[in-house]
């Protein structure tokens, strides 16, 4: 056992680092009398950190999934930004004449499919119908169709995706730094710190998160920051937990034993010595906590007090058209859809990530 | 792709065909076993009965949860419509909304209108074998104006019914003992007003006014009318199934009732449904025999024997706050906005459940005349000022900006965070903005009861709001914009507005009812003329009624279904 | 250990004061009240606020709940279901509620963990694949599309399980929303489980132990899964109060009279007294949780015991 944790002290110090750190340095009487940040110890730093992500680069993109992921990731971004405005319509332009259209696009509808037709299944038998025939218009294309305002799905699919997107990363992100901090001084101090950090994080967390964030968006005004705000104050707990029973994991062993001794600091110890060993569950956490954002935002809609209309995020999207996925499913189609593929890339990119970060994986 | 699509018609046709039309399982009806109540569809299918409830129970989705079975407590219809199964007030609706007799044999009318004297039928009892006295009725009067049960409907006893006292009672000046009412006799009851009420009578059917026996309510303790053993009835139904804020009740027909005789169904077996998918797939299943209809839905049952709408009752409107907005101020702009309003596109392309248009301060076909006529039946008897005609509305939007000395206005509209008005409040802000040029409506969505406090104290700018009416006379609209009324969310104030409608209610208009609906008229014309509110629909539900069952009766006032005379084959 | 559990139980108690406290002075800030019905006039209003002691300070309505709530009063409803005590309302939608979350838990949680495991050992093959995209879907797509669906194409369409919960048949009318809701833990457990397992398949006690001659079960069981529960156990307990919470959309779908349904309807019509009573019963319900995951951590990780009880 206190052999494996000494490997552990610095997992992404490979045998061979270690060999050639040996035969550079030569131990001196200084050694023993450092504080934190003497010049050696940046050299150090520097030099395993370097080595570290370009073979964090490198293992990612041996992991073929990953790679997908961080593309489809792009993609969705890069169409969530330029979608909006590569038609015609915007997101909420109505035009009550051409509502319910189904989905038509320009080439492709000569081959059957995207031509605009769609099958009603009515409680008096199924009927198959083309709008764009029967109101005549030739040079009507909707790619996604249209909603039951008549405005453009592609353009809404995209402009809600961006919005699901702002919200989720910036909640994901700071709720990454508020936990992680937490939960690792929680963590590191124990004791006293760790009891009284811990009753404030039960009494936070313990009142069911729908009742502190409804409240939030009763009392400011609905709107994009105040979602931020409200998921914010509710997400953060989840990666504090985890941070904290990491550290409870590792602030016992023997390398954070060894850098107390050697006199660095509380602060150093805990985000320069244990943090980077935990990045990996972090990053899980933080790809976690993504879906998590965007669902709660989406239940959010589902009670009437998510992005206010006419905007529009994908979880809004849903629950429009939620009412219409007997009638009309190619309304609720396109959101599900981005959605789904948007978690899916967030979690091969995790997943990629995630062991190309932990070079004990590669060892397998 | 095609000949897969072909297959699909044609089994589908096929599959209808061998159903035949009347039948609403047409959809996936499967061989497979169900358990319990799922199998009513195969029963229904191949019209054989059995299986699960009782074959002639009537299967009804409630779209909300019983608040109260309490009849002085009840305020929601949900609540009113289960406590009018089982509950018989003095009068009933007939199926044309007027008030007929029910507990009450006859009644006599003072010549000053002042004075009700009730005579109760003697075959009336309660489910306990005890006979239904004009003692129960005192009893639960008393209770609805009792400062201590604070009941929220005692407006309906002081304000509309103008009994002797309720107000006093109600502000805690007298004792409830003093209310206007008396058991002459077992039998008799005896009602005097402050004023008389033209359409006193229609109330009684209103469940407010639902007798409770104080012997029985007195053995519940606290937990009167919260389970089938603390509720008494004297109804057509007896309550069998029920607990607090239940998502099913049931309750079976009533033996002893008087009007057993004409009482079809075995029982009614309510099912809360929140979600329109479930409800429309239950009812397809067979499992429902009637359902409401989302709008979004319509497409698909438009088509359907079964479809219908039902008059709501509710009227919409957009309330502009006529005292607190600087250029709400200005008539023109006001003109302007109620003429911008497409209200056929709104009912017709995105309510889609058959809400009409309105374009009058009281709605259409709650309220009929002396001569039985409706009050609001002519909906362009004020189309001078309020019709949908966008070259006005441009013409008084500019005048209006030019009177204000500005080019743009930035106006917020609240709303309640509800489907219908998301929906509709979008409608409109498109329409505005389209039409009047220089103008952003900004949209503020939050819960009902936010909505309703915001407009209540004055903090608003435009406000999307419902009326439902109480009571079957256009007063329960017109009297809401008379001076300080807490409903009156604009604060307009109009001098000779108010004479009418006080003339109305307590002068001698009131008394003579052709002159009194002519004054109403003007009244109403005043409202229209000032647009004091944008009326924009009165509200339809879009209704699947199975076409075996009939003779349910739906009220827009009151009791918005009555079963008493459904049958179901 | 015992020492221990009391003094959690005696801060777990003072926790769930502070948390009533903040409830209150939230409900205050709340903008409505229970009784703001368009309908209403000013003196009913009056007399109503009057009628429930909503008129009084609220340091006092504080004092006056706490005081009832130790004596199992935890007054009644305003609005929802007018009158009605809560503990009556509660008594009898707690334990649906409950019933179908913990099917949902034990759903997730086996079917995860098995799918995890599956993942682990055979990764980066097809049942890797199948196991990765069978928890994307978990939980990329939101419970209530998957009540929708199934509600659609096993209720509906093949009629296998009922659409709406019944009395009746609590167990056939459960599948559906207990499938629809662990959907999401499911797939959170698998990929966390996934996660660790290969974490700690590749950590070098396991090589250790391998190397001594050890296999099989007794390698999985007592060494592998043993070390990766311990994060598996921190993400289900959040899971567990989520689920409970998360279910009240699907208990509206699915038309189930439980707590979730319950407390949607009561905030959106202000009806303080059942928020404060949910709010308050989620609280000792997480609370409880986190107690017996605390407790789990030492018997599954003794050093974290050792360091705990040192304080």
């Amino acid at each position: 056992m206190a052999a494996s944790s000494a490997l552990k002290k610095e997992p992404y110090e490979s045998e061979n680092l270690v060999a050639v750190k040996k035969e550079q340095y030569v131990p001196v009487a200084a050694d023993f009398k450092l504080k934190g940040k003497t010049a050696d110890d940046f050299v150090d730093t520097n030099f395993a950190s370097q080595n570290f992500w370009k073979e964090v680069v490198a293992r990612f993109r041996r992991k073929k999934s990953a790679v997908f992921g961080l593309i489809f990731v792009l993609v969705i971004t890069f169409f969530a930004f330029v979608g909006p405005v590569m038609n015609e319509y915007t997101y909420s332009g109505q035009n009550l004449e051409l509502k319910n259209l189904a989905p038509r696009i320009p080439v492709i509808e000569y081959t059957g499919f995207f031509d605009g037709h769609e099958n009603i299944k009515t409680t008096t038998g199924t009927k198959t119908v083309n709008y764009y025939f029967e109101k005549k218009l030739p040079d009507t294309f909707y790619w996604f169709g249209s909603d039951n305002f008549g405005r453009d799905i592609w353009t809404r699919t995209w402009s809600g995706a961006q919005v699901s997107l702002i919200i989720a990363v910036a909640a994901a992100i700071i709720d990454m730094i508020i936990g992680m901090s937490y939960g690792l001084i929680s963590g590191y101090f124990g004791g006293k710190v760790d009891m009284v950090m811990q009753r404030i994080l039960e009494i936070a967390n313990g009142i069911p998160r729908l009742v502190i964030v409804t409240l939030l968006l009763l009392v400011f005004k609905p709107g994009m920051i105040t979602i931020i705000v409200a998921l914010m104050l509710t997400e953060w707990v989840g990666m504090s937990r985890i941070a904290r029973a990491e550290m409870l994991k590792l602030k016992e062993q023997e390398f954070v034993l060894a850098s107390r001794t050697l006199g660095a600091s509380n602060l150093h110890i805990i985000f320069s010595e244990v943090l980077p060993n935990i990045i990996g569950p972090i990053i899980t956490q933080v790809m976690f906590s993504i879906p998590t954002a965007i669902f709660t935002e989406a239940f959010l809609s589902f009670v009437g007090l998510g992005i206010p209309v006419p905007r529009c995020s994908l979880g809004s999207l849903i629950s429009e058209g939620f009412n219409s996925f007997t009638t009309h499913p190619y309304q609720i189609i396109p959101p599900i859809v981005v959605m789904a593929l948007l978690m899916l890339s967030f979690n091969l990119v995790a997943d990629g990530l995630r062991e190309a970060l932990d070079p004990k994986l590669k060892e397998m | 792709m095609k000949k897969k699509l072909l297959s699909v018609v044609l089994a589908s046709t096929l599959a209808l065909s061998m159903i035949g039309c009347g039948s609403s399982a047409v959809n996936g009806v499967t061989e497979s076993d169900n358990t319990g109540a799922g199998s009513s569809d195969t029963a229904q299918a191949g019209g054989a009965t059995g299986a699960g409830n009782s074959s002639s129970d009537l299967n009804i989705m409630l779209e909300t949860p019983v608040e109260s079975l309490d009849p002085q407590q009840a305020t929601d219809g949900t609540s009113f419509e289960v406590i009018a199964d089982y509950t018989d007030g003095l009068m009933q609706m007939d199926a044309d909304g007027q008030a007929v007799y029910a507990v009450a044999e006859s009644v006599d009318v003072s010549d000053d209108g002042l004075t009700y004297t009730f005579h109760l039928r003697e075959d009336a009892n309660w489910s306990n074998g005890e006979a239904v006295t004009a003692a129960d009725f005192v009893f639960a009067w008393q209770r609805a104006v009792d400062p201590e049960i604070a009941s929220e409907y005692s407006y309906m006893l002081s304000d509309i019914g103008q009994i002797v006292n309720a107000q006093d009672i109600i502000d805690g000046t007298k004792d409830k003992s003093e209310l206007g009412v008396t058991a002459v006799d077992d039998k008799t009851l005896e009602v005097k007003l402050n004023v008389p009420v033209s359409y006193f009578l229609s109330l009684m059917y209103f469940p407010t006014f639902y007798p409770v026996n104080q012997a029985f309510f007195e053995s519940c303790a606290d937990t009167f009318a919260t389970s089938p053993e603390t509720t008494l009835s004297n109804g057509a139904f007896i309550l069998d199934d029920y607990q607090p804020a239940a998502t099913t009740i049931h309750l079976s027909k009533n033996p002893d009732y008087y009007g057993a005789d004409t009482v079809k169904l075995a029982g009614l077996n309510y099912q809360v449904i929140q979600d329109s998918q479930q409800a429309l797939m239950s009812y397809q299943s067979g499992d429902l025999d009637t359902t409401l209809v989302n709008g979004e839905q319509v497409d698909q049952v438009k088509d359907d024997p079964a479809f219908t709408a039902i008059g709501a009752g509710y009227m919409w409107y957009i309330s502009p706050n006529i005292q607190g907005v600087e250029e709400l101020q200005n008539l023109n702009i006001r003109y302007a906005f109620t003429m911008a309003l497409n209200r056929e596109a709104i009912t017709a392309d995105v309510l889609k459940d058959g809400s009409a248009p309105t374009y009058t301060a009281v709605p259409m076909d709650f309220a009929a005349g002396p001569d039985g006529s409706d009050f609001s039946a002519d909906q362009e008897k004020f189309s001078d000022v309020c019709r949908f005609d966008a070259d006005a509305a441009l013409e008084y939007w500019n005048k209006g900006l030019e009177e204000l000395g500005v080019s743009e206005i930035t106006i917020t509209m609240i709303h309640d965070a509800d489907d219908a008005p998301i929906k509709v409040a979008q409608v409109v802000k498109e329409q505005l903005e389209t039409t009047l040029p220089g103008l952003t409506v900004e949209l503020q969505q939050m819960p009902k009861k936010e909505r309703v406090q915001r407009m209540q104290d004055g903090d608003f700018e435009l406000g999307l709001t419902r009326w439902g009416p109480d009571y079957a006379d256009p007063m329960t609209y017109l009297g809401m914009w008379v001076t300080n009324n807490s409903n009156n969310y604009g604060f307009w104030s109009n001098s000779e507005y108010d004479a009418i409608i006080a003339e109305c209610t307590t002068g001698e208009t009131a008394m003579d009812a052709e002159a009194r609906w002519a004054a109403l008229y003007d009244a109403e014309k005043i409202v229209m003329d000032e647009a004091v509110i944008f009326p924009l629909y009165t509200q339809c539900n879009a209704e699947l009624i199975s076409t075996s069952v009939s003779g349910i009766e739906f009220h827009p006032v009151a009791l918005n279904r009555v079963y008493k005379n459904a049958t179901k084959n | 250990m015992k020492k221990y559990v009391l003094k959690r139980v005696v801060t777990a108690i003072f926790t769930l004061l502070a948390i009533t406290l903040i409830l209150f002075i939230l409900m205050q800030l709340m903008p409505g009240s229970p009784f703001n019905d368009e309908k209403l006039n000013e003196s009913q209003k009056a007399a109503l606020y009057a009628k429930y002691g909503l008129d009084k300070p609220i340091v006092i309505q504080f004092f006056h709940y706490v005081i009832n709530m130790f004596k199992g009063d935890l007054g009644v409803s305003y609005k929802i279901s007018k009158n009605t005590p809560i503990t009556q309302l509660i008594a009898s939608r707690l334990p649906i509620s409950i019933g179908v979350g913990f099917a949902a838990v034990m759903i997730g949680a086996v079917v995860g963990l098995l799918l995890g495991l599956l993942a682990a050992f055979k990764r980066d093959t097809v049942w890797d694949t199948l196991a990765t995209i069978i928890s994307v879907i978990g939980v990329s797509v939101p419970s209530y599309v998957f009540a929708l669906a199934l509600s659609y194409q096993f209720g509906f369409k093949l009629g296998w399980f009922p659409m709406l919960f019944s009395a009746k048949d609590v167990v056939g009318s459960s599948v559906l929303p207990s499938v629809s809701l662990s959907m999401f833990t499911m797939a959170s457990i698998a990929r966390f489980t996934r996660a660790e397992m290969i974490e700690v398949l590749g950590s070098d006690y396991m090589l250790l132990a391998e190397s001594k001659g050890l296999s099989g079960n007794k390698l999985v069981f007592s060494h592998a899964l043993r070390n990766a529960l311990i994060p598996i156990i921190t993400v289900l307990a959040p899971l567990v109060v989520d689920l409970m919470t998360g279910s009240l959309v699907v208990e509206k779908i699915f038309s189930i009279p439980g707590v979730g349904s319950l407390l949607v309807n009561a905030i959106q019509s202000n009806d303080y007294n059942v928020v404060i009573a949910l709010s308050f019963i989620y609280s000792a319900m997480y609370i409880g949780i986190m107690l017996v995951v605390d407790i789990l951590y030492g018997i599954i990780d003794p050093r974290i015991r050792v360091a705990k009880e040192g304080d």
